[in-house]
C-alpha cells in the first residue's frame, strides 16, 4: 500500500485513506468546531499526506506518522482562519464559562470527546496537544504563538474544568485530587 | 515527540477514550482529495458533464421542434401493435401479434404501447421493462421482428418474439419479469389465435385467456391472487399492490448499496459500544529483571543462657580478622501498580553471599572446642573438635589462607515500592521487602571457643532464614522498558546458623541494584 502510494496509485491511495480516515477524523473532529470543518480539516490533511509521503522513512508507525501531519493541519487552519482572536483568547481563556447544556447526551468516548469539544478554544486546543497527541509544552508554545508558561497554565484549568464537567456529568467519579493514591500508572 | 507521560488516571481515560472515537467521512472528501491529487483526471469528467447536458438539449429539441417523432408518428397511420402480456388487467385489450412493417420505425412504439398503458398498472410494469432493458425495444425495429407472428409453437424461441426472452438469466431472477413473461408464453400457446392484424388496426384479442394466465402466475407466486381457474380477479387495488411491491423490492436493492447517515451513526456507536473490555489490571502489571552486586558484611555475637560467655567478655568482631566479600543477588519479579505511587512487588531472587576470614593454616591438626547448646535446656557445652586452622589474629602460625563463609539461598521477597518524585522520564522510589529464605548449600567455618582457631561447620548452616531489603532507585523511561539503578541493604533476620550453634552471625549486605522492568 506504502509503495502503491509512492507511486501515487491511487487504488493505494484510497486504500490507506479508507483505513486511517474514521481515526484521523475523529482526531479533526476535536480541533474543529463541527464535522464539516473536521472534513475540511481531514482533506487537507491527507493532501499532505499524500504530498510528502516520499519523505516517510519507516522510523516508527505510519499512523502516528499521518497523525501528526493531520494535527499539525488542523492547528495551521486554526491559526490561518483566526479562529484562536474569534472565540477565546488562549492567555485570557479562564474568564469563559461552559453552557453545559450545550454538551449532548451520548455515550463513553464520544462523551468525553464531546466534552472535550465544548471547552474553549485555547484550552482544548492546548489539552488536546498536551495529553492526547502527547506533544510538551515548549512544542505546544511554538506550535501557537504563546508562551512555555502560558500553555502549562491553560493545560492545569483545561484539565480541571474537563474533569469537573466529566464528573457532574457522570462519567467519572469524583476522585480523591489531594491525595497521591489516584489511579494507577503504568511502569513502562 | 511522543511522551509517555500517563501521570494519573484522568489523562489516561482522556487519551484512551479520544483514542477510541472513530468518525466515518463523506464521499466527498475522497473525491476532493482525489482531485487534488489527480487533476488530469478531471478533465473527462468534464468531457462527459457536457457531452450529456448536450445530448438532453439535443433530446429536447428534437422532441419539442416541428420535426419531433410525436408529429411524425401523429401524422402517419399505424397497423401494428404489440402489447404487454401479463401484468395488466382484463380491462385491456391486447393481442401479441405482428404485422407486416410500417411506414416509420418509431409508429412501432406509438402503436405498441398505446393501448397498453391505459392504467397505472401497466405504467409500471412498463416502467420496470423499460429500465431492465432498455435496448429490447430497439429489437422491434429489426427485419426479423417484423415477420415474426405469435404463432411461434416453441416458448423456448427467443429471437426477439417474446417481449421479454424467458431464458434470460435476468428475467429468471427477477420474479416481477417471470411473470410478465411467463403469462405472456402462455397466452401465446393457449390462443393461437393471434393473427395478421388487418390494416384498419382491429386486433383480436383474448381476453379470457389473459386473465386466466394471469391468474395461474398469481397463485403460483403464491402472491395473494385469485386462485380458482377461470375466476378473474376483476380487483385492480390488488394487483396494483402486487406491482407496487416488486417495484418496492426492486429499489430497495439497489437501495441497499450505500450506508445512510444514520447507519453510520450507529455504526459509529456500535463500535464503541461494543468494544470489548481492557484488561486494565494487565496494564498495571509489569515482569522486572534485576540484579544486584553487593558486599556482605556480618557482625558476630553469641547466644548462651550460661552466667559465662564461652567467648569470655571481648567482643569476637575485635579478635578476628575479616574482611567482607563479594555476592550477588539476581531475580525475576513481578510489579503491580495498584495505586498512583504505590507498587507491589514480588517474585523469585538467587542470592549467594560471601564472607572473607583471614586464617592460617597449621602443619599439624589440632584439638579445639566449640560452643554449642544444649536443645533440652539451653545451656551452652563445649564440643571438641579437630581443625587445621588456626586465627591468624591470635596465631604465631605463618601460613595464610583465606576462608569463605559461603551460602546459597533461594528466596521470594515481597515487598512494596513507593514514588517519591516523578518528573518527565525518571521517577525516583523508595522500596522495602521481606525475603523467605532457604539455604540449600554453603560453608561455614566457626570460630572456636578459646577464639584461636576455625572449625568448618557447614551442617550448622540454618535451611530457612528470612531476609528484609530496603532500597531506593532510580526509574529511567526507555520506550517500552524502564531500567531502574539505586542502592540496596539487605539485612539477615536470623542467625546464620542454627539455634544449637552458641556462635550468631548476622549478615548484611550493601550493593547496587539494576533492574530492567517491561510491561505487559
Amino acid at each position: 500500500m506504502l509503495n502503491g502510494c509512492l507511486r501515487n496509485n491511487a487504488t493505494a491511495q484510497e486504500a490507506l485513506y479508507n483505513r486511517f480516515s474514521p481515526r484521523m477524523l475523529g482526531v479533526c473532529y476535536r480541533f474543529a468546531k463541527n464535522r464539516e470543518d473536521a472534513e475540511d480539516m481531514l482533506q487537507e490533511g491527507f493532501i499532505k499526506v499524500f504530498s510528502q509521503i516520499h519523505q516517510y522513512r519507516n522510523e516508527g508507525a505510519l499512523e502516528g506518522w499521518i497523525r501528526r501531519i493531520v494535527v499539525h493541519t488542523c492547528i495551521n487552519i486554526l491559526k490561518k482562519n483566526k479562529k484562536f482572536s474569534d472565540s477565546v483568547d488562549i492567555a485570557n481563556a479562564n474568564t469563559v464559562h461552559i453552557r453545559e447544556e450545550m454538551i449532548p447526551s451520548i455515550m463513553q468516548a464520544k462523551q468525553v470527546v464531546e466534552c472535550i469539544r465544548a471547552l474553549p478554544l485555547g484550552y482544548k486546543t492546548v489539552l488536546n496537544l498536551y495529553a492526547i497527541e502527547g506533544y510538551s509544552h515548549k512544542e505546544i508554545a511554538f506550535m501557537l504563538d504563546i508562551e512555555e508558561s502560558t500553555s502549562r497554565s491553560q493545560y492545569t484549568r483545561a484539565k480541571s474544568m474537563l474533569e469537573e464537567i466529566l464528573i457532574r456529568k457522570k462519567i467519572i467519579q469524583k476522585t480523591k485530587k489531594k491525595s497521591d493514591f489516584f489511579g494507577a500508572v503504568s511502569p513502562s | 515527540m511522543e511522551n509517555e507521560f500517563y501521570t494519573d488516571e484522568f489523562e489516561h481515560l482522556i487519551k484512551e477514550k479520544a483514542d477510541q472515537f472513530r468518525m466515518y467521512p463523506s464521499r466527498r472528501v475522497w473525491h476532493s482529495i482525489y482531485n487534488n491529487l489527480h487533476p488530469s483526471r478531471r478533465w473527462p469528467s468534464v468531457v462527459m458533464s457536457l457531452f450529456l447536458i448536450t445530448s438532453l438539449m439535443l433530446i429536447g429539441h428534437l422532441n419539442t421542434g416541428d420535426n419531433s417523432i410525436t408529429r411524425q408518428i401523429n401524422n402517419n397511420s399505424y397497423n401494428e401493435t404489440s402489447t404487454l402480456i401479463a401484468g395488466n388487467n382484463s380491462n385491456s385489450k391486447r393481442s401479441h401479434s405482428n404485422t407486416k412493417t410500417q411506414d416509420h420505425p418509431a409508429t412501432r412504439y406509438e402503436g405498441a404501447f398505446e393501448d397498453v398503458i391505459t392504467n397505472e398498472t401497466d405504467y409500471y410494469v412498463y416502467t420496470i421493462v423499460k429500465s431492465n432493458r432498455p435496448g429490447y425495444f430497439n429489437k422491434l425495429n429489426a427485419p426479423a421482428a417484423e415477420t415474426a407472428t405469435s404463432t411461434d409453437k416453441n416458448p423456448a424461441d427467443n429471437t426477439g418474439k417474446d417481449l421479454i426472452p424467458s431464458t434470460d438469466s435476468y428475467t429468471r431472477a427477477n420474479p416481477v419479469i417471470a411473470d410478465i413473461n411467463a403469462a405472456g408464453k402462455k397466452n401465446k400457446n393457449s390462443s393461437h389465435k393471434t393473427t395478421n392484424k388487418n390494416n384498419d388496426g382491429n386486433d383480436n384479442a383474448d381476453e379470457d385467456n389473459d386473465s386466466e394466465s394471469i391468474a395461474a402466475n398469481k397463485a403460483k407466486n403464491g402472491s395473494a391472487r385469485s386462485t380458482a381457474a377461470g375466476t378473474q380477479k376483476t380487483d385492480a387495488d390488488n394487483q396494483a399492490d402486487t406491482d407496487k411491491k416488486a417495484i418496492t423490492r426492486i429499489d430497495a436493492t439497489a437501495a441497499k448499496r450505500t450506508l445512510t447517515n444514520e447507519e453510520k451513526a450507529w455504526i459509529e456507536n456500535f463500535s464503541l459500544v461494543s468494544k470489548p473490555n481492557r484488561n486494565k489490571w494487565k496494564d498495571n502489571l509489569a515482569v522486572t529483571f534485576y540484579a544486584t552486586p553487593a558486599v556482605n558484611y556480618r557482625k558476630l555475637t553469641s547466644r548462651s543462657t550460661s552466667s559465662v560467655t564461652p567467648f569470655g567478655t571481648a567482643d569476637i568482631n575485635n579478635v578476628i580478622s575479616q574482611k567482607p566479600g563479594l555476592g550477588i543477588e539476581t531475580g525475576l519479579g513481578l510489579t503491580y501498580t495498584f495505586a498512583k505511587r504505590l507498587q507491589v512487588r514480588g517474585g523469585f531472587q538467587f542470592n549467594y553471599t560471601n564472607y572473607n576470614i583471614d586464617a592460617d593454616r597449621t602443619n599439624h591438626p589440632i584439638t579445639t572446642t566449640i560452643s554449642l547448646n544444649d536443645p533440652n535446656t539451653g545451656n551452652s557445652f563445649l564440643s571438641a573438635r579437630t581443625t587445621s586452622i588456626t586465627n591468624t589474629y591470635n596465631s604465631a602460625a605463618v601460613q595464610p589462607v583465606t576462608l569463605h563463609n559461603t551460602t546459597y539461598q533461594i528466596s521470594l521477597p515481597i515487598g512494596f515500592a513507593y514514588k517519591l518524585s516523578s518528573q518527565k522520564n525518571v521517577d525516583w522510589f523508595a522500596g522495602a521487602s521481606v525475603q523467605p529464605t532457604y539455604v540449600f548449600g554453603g560453608n561455614a567455618h566457626i570460630i572456636s571457643t578459646d577464639l584461636k582457631s576455625y572449625v568448618s561447620e557447614p551442617s550448622s548452616i540454618n535451611s530457612w532464614n528470612l531476609n528484609v531489603g530496603f532500597e531506593t532507585f532510580m526509574n529511567f523511561k526507555l520506550g517500552t522498558y524502564n531500567l531502574q539503578v539505586g542502592p540496596q541493604v539487605r539485612y539477615q533476620v536470623n542467625s546464620t546458623y542454627r539455634k544449637s550453634v552458641t556462635l550468631v552471625e548476622k549478615p548484611y549486605a550493601v550493593g547496587l541494584k539494576f533492574g530492567l522492568v517491561k510491561g505487559f
